[in-house]
């Protein structure tokens, strides 16, 4: 939300080509970038191996057992059905991130593509803006928790929900990187020698705008899993047959005094993933980033 | 005409015989220990308007009902008794009713009340009251006298006194003035004991003692929604706080003086605190599900019996209730004037073999079966989550459909396809008695959407509602419920306990369906 | 200027159609009748018909929109099916709440977030600059609600320092005020801290490295007058950028932090407004909330011009 706002009105940074094997020497360099790296790296392997590595099905009830204190057995305790939140939480993450994911891809996609053809072909500018605008004069979380109840709750849901919240602000970020690319030199050179639209957007306008997007698309991350979060809190998020972190957290609301856990542990795997995204994203940033060179140091 | 002075010939009204003869000679001694102070009491919902004809929500219901009085209305018991009128004369015929009003009567806005009033009243709810079906027998009203309110019936309802002392969305009377307000714009004037200082939406409404108000001596205490009621607060502000862990928190803490609802959760650390009183309503809310018997698979009645017949109750009313339930023979709870446990057979089987056996004879082949539940109220969807994972137990293809709860509702109200079992909880539906309990079963409202009506249900509840003698209806309910249970037309998984508590130093405060706040004192 | 602020606003009237169109084409694709919601469970078809009709449901579609902007030529917003009462009294009556909470986070980004991102930058490399960097990282990592739930259990719960919630408006206590907007405004403003803070040190680092700077100090002008008279002034663009942005944000963070804190503002009234289908309420809330940010932005666009004289042409890009 903010961040990326606030990012995007720095306008864009890099007009150089990515040059990987450097890039990546740089960012080896960069102690956040490495730093949320490792978060990541560690939380999405958990993640991922979930259905090995969990103790017991998430959905295993085992009503006897309720309530039970983090401890050597159940290390995140157990919920109001017994069921095991190690479990739990690493099968809910497993849903979060997937979520972020895939807002991220939509974005991806999306974003590019209208903020390309807002930049570069004028005459569609004001009406795809104009549009943005009003996606965005909507407060972020109104707008999404609109979507979701006009869809039904559903995974897909969510997404699509996450996604129109912040393809116009990608979009935004793109198409300021493309405004000044294309009036480079060489884009004009290679307009002048002939060459189509469609070519020079591919070839030349868009590889150049690649740094500002990846940033960008770091913290949308950041912010999809922290809505997603948002979302099923109100109950408008994912069925909660396949627990994400935001239906832990609000499935544990009802015992925050008694079983503190249910809320604190679900809420820290949220921090700890997005904590690693933002690092991610500053490290990148710093890297990929001239003008806030000064900050990379 | 033939007029009975009374109507305690009828078993039903006895409660309502014996607080007349009881009633006249009482001496008018103060309930309360000590006037004056101020009190708060969070409410788990947000009260969505206090217009009482007009809203069947428990919330406003919580609120109103310490402000608004009726004709009649439902004791501690749950029988019908007199409120605002002094008598009530019934034809032999049992088309007419006459209600003398009770004298010295005034609203808060200072105007006596007189029958107009109540014409006006029952002529606003009879176009926009929630449950103005309830008025359906009656043909119309006159007033011959500012003191005489008549009702003519179109034909002989030996229910209705019960129906109109219903509390659910009651027939409450309001100035003459207002009869126009539209639906939630009702001001709030009415002759209770509280009267409306202030209401801020979503925060919270504020109380104050109604200077003019008269109790009705005929009794000697608050009982149920009628009764001696007396004011003893100088204000009460009722607090709007959904969070269940800061209601509870704020109770703890002496911020507030009462709460709604004290997750089961907290209740053993409150129970062993000496500042905190718990008062609890042992059978409350009754956790049920019903079916869709329009869409398959479940329009096949032997696959219903065999979802029924595949289920433990235990776990799944563990599960709801935090631990804390009574399993239930039928659809009333011991003690009420219906009870039955005609039925109870099919209740809590824990079979799967018969299940299986009856999935076979009625050619299951692993269709999908969709329990339609929400996640705002956590005991229905742990109720469902249950379910489920005994159904797959029993082979049967299980799934849930998550909506909110509007749109939940709308679907399981709106539409015959695309679900199979819906999850509520009764309760006004239970505690209004035996007839307002199957009437949800029945045509035309049918909860669970048959295809064509039953007839032996059907024939069973004509007797259950027009019945003469509450023998005759009770012998019908019992029928009735054999019948919903062996069909499987709703499973009355259970109660639930409505667990209320108040500060050690607020006397006087009992649980009940709404929070009562006449006969409520703070001790110094 | 006052050319450009005037296109600005007739540029908003095109817009706001939109944004009305979209809510409304929203609330007419969301499941769950309001009809049905006010009838509740033991309501039966037709008395939900009845109900539908007294709301002017069973019109056709194109009808409603057109009765919608009807009214709003008259400024009227429609009733509030659920609260019973007119949208804009509602809206006028909450939008006070959610500004004094709004304003006091506000206050607390801006002097919290300031003064570490200042300090930060000067101490650069430093311990001090690690600990700030750190801390406003897990600033914007930590999901508001969360810690509003945990900061209930700690101040209310378990110390009994502050209430668990509800409201009271400075005008009538201000002690009062601060006990029941604390933990909302901080749960608030803890992102916009640590954001506030990133960009102030880094647009600060940025200036204290500029030409004109080390001029100042090559004149052997005192540390704190280069700070306070040079770098400050340029720092102030990111500020008034955020605090342009935070309005939004802090409505979009309060359909949920009011929830929790029971704190009748306009973000729960609009959230609740969603969840419970209130038609009119949603339309007139989401245009009115639309219209006052986009309010804002051109005010701050302004404020942007008067600091930054380059960006005055159009202000965003």
């Amino acid at each position: 939300m903010a961040a990326v706002d606030a990012d995007s009105l720095r306008g864009p940074g890099l007009l150089e080509r990515l040059r990987p094997g450097r890039t990546a020497r740089r960012l080896m360099r960069n102690r956040a970038f490495v730093l949320g790296a490792i978060l990541l790296t560690v939380v999405a392997v958990v993640t991922l191996l979930a259905p090995w590595i969990s103790p017991s099905d998430p959905n295993r009830m085992a009503v006897r057992f309720r309530f039970r204190e983090p401890s050597w057995e159940y290390p995140f305790g157990t919920d109001n059905l017994g069921r095991n939140m190690v479990s739990r939480v690493l099968w809910g993450g497993r849903l979060s991130l997937e979520i972020g994911l895939w807002v991220v891809m939509l974005n991806a996609v999306f974003g590019v593509m209208l903020g390309a053809v807002s930049g570069y072909f004028r005459r569609l500018d004001g009406l795809l803006m104009r549009v943005a605008d009003a996606l965005m004069a909507f407060p972020s979380v109104l707008l999404a928790i609109g979507i979701a109840a006009a869809l039904g709750p559903s995974v897909t849901t969510v997404v699509i929900a996450l996604a129109v919240v912040y393809i116009p602000r990608t979009a935004r970020v793109l198409r300021a990187s493309v405004l000044v690319v294309r009036e480079l030199d060489y884009v004009q050179a290679a307009r002048a020698c002939g060459a189509s639209d469609l070519r020079i957007l591919l070839r030349h306008v868009l590889p150049n705008c690649m740094a500002p997007l990846i940033v960008q698309l770091s913290f949308v991350f950041a912010y999809a899993v922290l809505s997603e979060a948002v979302l099923s809190f109100l109950g408008l998020g994912a069925p909660p047959t396949t627990p994400s972190w935001g239906i832990l957290i609000a499935e544990g609301r009802s015992y925050i005094r008694e079983a503190t856990w249910l809320t604190a542990i679900p809420g820290a795997a949220i921090a700890v993933t997005v904590l690693g995204l933002n690092l991610l994203g500053d490290g990148l940033r710093d890297v990929l980033d001239p003008r806030l060179k000064v900050d990379a140091r | 005409m033939i007029t009975i002075r009374t109507i305690a010939s009828r078993a039903v009204l006895g409660g309502l015989a014996a607080t007349l003869m009881a009633g006249t000679a009482l001496a008018q001694a103060s309930q309360c220990g000590r006037k004056g102070g101020d009190l708060t009491f969070a409410l788990e919902a947000r009260v969505p308007g206090l217009d009482q004809h007009a809203s069947n929500s428990s919330a406003t219901r919580n609120v109103a009902m310490n402000m608004f009085e009726t004709l009649v209305t439902r004791d501690e018991n749950m029988i019908p008794v007199l409120e605002l009128a002094e008598s009530m004369d019934q034809s032999a015929d049992g088309l007419t009713y006459t209600f003398k009003l009770r004298q010295g009567i005034t609203f808060h806005n200072g105007k006596a009340m007189t029958s107009a009033d109540v014409a006006a009243s029952f002529q606003r709810y009879s176009k926009i009251g929630v449950d103005r079906s309830i008025l359906e027998p009656v043909d119309k009203w006159e007033t011959p006298d500012a003191n005489t309110f008549v009702l003519k019936l179109k034909e002989a309802r030996p229910t209705f006194i019960e129906q109109l002392s219903a509390f659910t969305v009651p027939v409450v009377i309001i100035p003459a003035e207002n009869v126009d307000a539209a639906a939630g714009q009702l001001p709030v004037v009415g002759t209770g004991p509280f009267q409306l200082d202030e209401f801020k939406p979503d925060s919270h409404v504020k109380l104050k003692r109604f200077a003019g108000y008269k109790p009705d001596t005929r009794h000697t205490a608050i009982s149920g929604f009628g009764g001696n009621k007396e004011a003893c607060l100088d204000t009460v502000t009722f607090r709007m706080m959904t969070e269940p862990a800061a209601r509870t928190a704020a109770l703890e803490v002496g911020e507030i003086q009462g709460v709604e609802d004290v997750p089961v959760a907290s209740q053993k650390r409150l129970a062993g605190s000496k500042d905190i009183k718990l008062t609890r309503l042992e059978l409350f809310t009754m956790n049920v599900a019903y079916p869709n018997a329009s869409f398959p698979p479940t329009d096949n009645p032997k696959v219903r019996q065999a979802i029924l017949a595949a289920m433990d109750f235990e776990e799944i009313m563990d599960a709801a209730s935090d631990g804390q339930y009574k399993l239930n023979k039928g659809f009333q709870f011991p003690g009420m004037n219906y009870y039955s446990e005609s039925g109870a057979e099919n209740l809590n089987q824990k079979n799967k073999d018969k299940a299986k056996k009856l999935l076979a004879e009625a050619g299951y082949k692993g269709e999908k079966v969709t329990l339609l539940t929400n996640r705002e109220f956590p005991y229905m969807y742990n109720t469902s989550l249950v379910m489920a994972e005994q159904l797959k137990a029993a082979g049967i293809n299980a799934e849930l459909l998550v909506l909110d709860w509007p749109a939940a509702l709308q679907k399981s109200i709106k539409e015959t396809e695309g679900w199979n079992f819906f999850y509520t909880g009764w309760i006004t539906v239970i505690a209004l008695g035996g007839p307002q309990t199957m009437r949800q079963m029945a045509a035309p409202n049918y909860v669970w959407k048959p295809k064509e009506p039953d007839a032996e249900f059907q024939a069973a509840f004509q007797t259950l509602a027009g019945g003469k003698t509450l023998d005759e209806r009770k012998a019908a309910f019992a029928k009735a419920q054999a019948r919903a249970l062996d069909q499987v037309m709703a499973i009355p998984f259970g109660a639930m306990p409505k667990t209320q508590a108040v500060r050690a130093n607020v006397e006087g405060f009992k649980a009940y369906y709404i929070p009562r706040m006449s006969g409520v004192w703070l001790k110094s | 200027m006052a050319r450009y602020t005037l296109k600005r606003l007739l540029q908003m009237i095109p817009l706001l159609l939109l944004v009305s169109l979209i809510s409304f084409g929203l609330i007419k694709l969301v499941p769950g009748d309001p009809a049905v919601v006010m009838g509740g469970s033991n309501a039966t078809p037709a008395e939900i018909e009845v109900i539908r009709r007294n709301l002017g449901l069973d019109q056709p579609l194109w009808q409603q929109l057109l009765s919608f902007y009807a009214n709003l030529a008259r400024g009227d917003l429609g009733r509030s099916l659920l609260l019973g009462q007119p949208v804009m009294e509602a809206l006028v009556e909450r939008t006070p709440v959610t500004l004094w909470i709004s304003l006091y986070s506000l206050i607390l980004t801006v002097v919290v977030g300031l003064v570490t991102g200042i300090v930060a930058a000067l101490r650069h490399n430093t311990w001090v600059d690690q600990a700030v960097s750190i801390l406003a990282l897990i600033g914007v990592s930590l999901p508001n609600f969360w810690l509003g739930l945990m900061m209930i259990v700690l101040f209310s719960v378990w110390l009994g320092w502050l209430p668990t919630g509800g409201y009271v408006a400075p005008s009538t206590s201000l002690v009062g005020f601060l006990q029941t907007a604390t933990m909302p405004a901080l749960s608030l403003a803890l992102l916009q801290i640590g954001l506030l803070t990133r960009i102030t040190r880094s647009t600060m680092l940025d200036v204290l490295g500029q030409d004109y700077i080390r001029t100042a100090r090559a004149k052997g002008l005192p540390e704190t007058v280069v700070v306070l008279k040079h770098a400050l002034a340029n720092v102030m663009i990111p500020v008034v950028t955020v605090i342009g942005l935070i309005l939004s944000v802090l409505l979009s963070g309060s359909v949920i932090i009011e929830t929790i804190f029971s704190v009748p503002g306009i973000g729960s009234l609009l959230g609740n407004a969603i969840l419970r289908r209130d038609y009119p309420m949603i339309q007139g809330g989401l245009l009115f909330v639309a219209a006052a940010l986009m309010l804002l932005n051109i005010v701050v666009d302004v404020l942007y011009g008067v600091f930054d004289p380059r960006v005055r042409v159009d202000g965003r890009g």
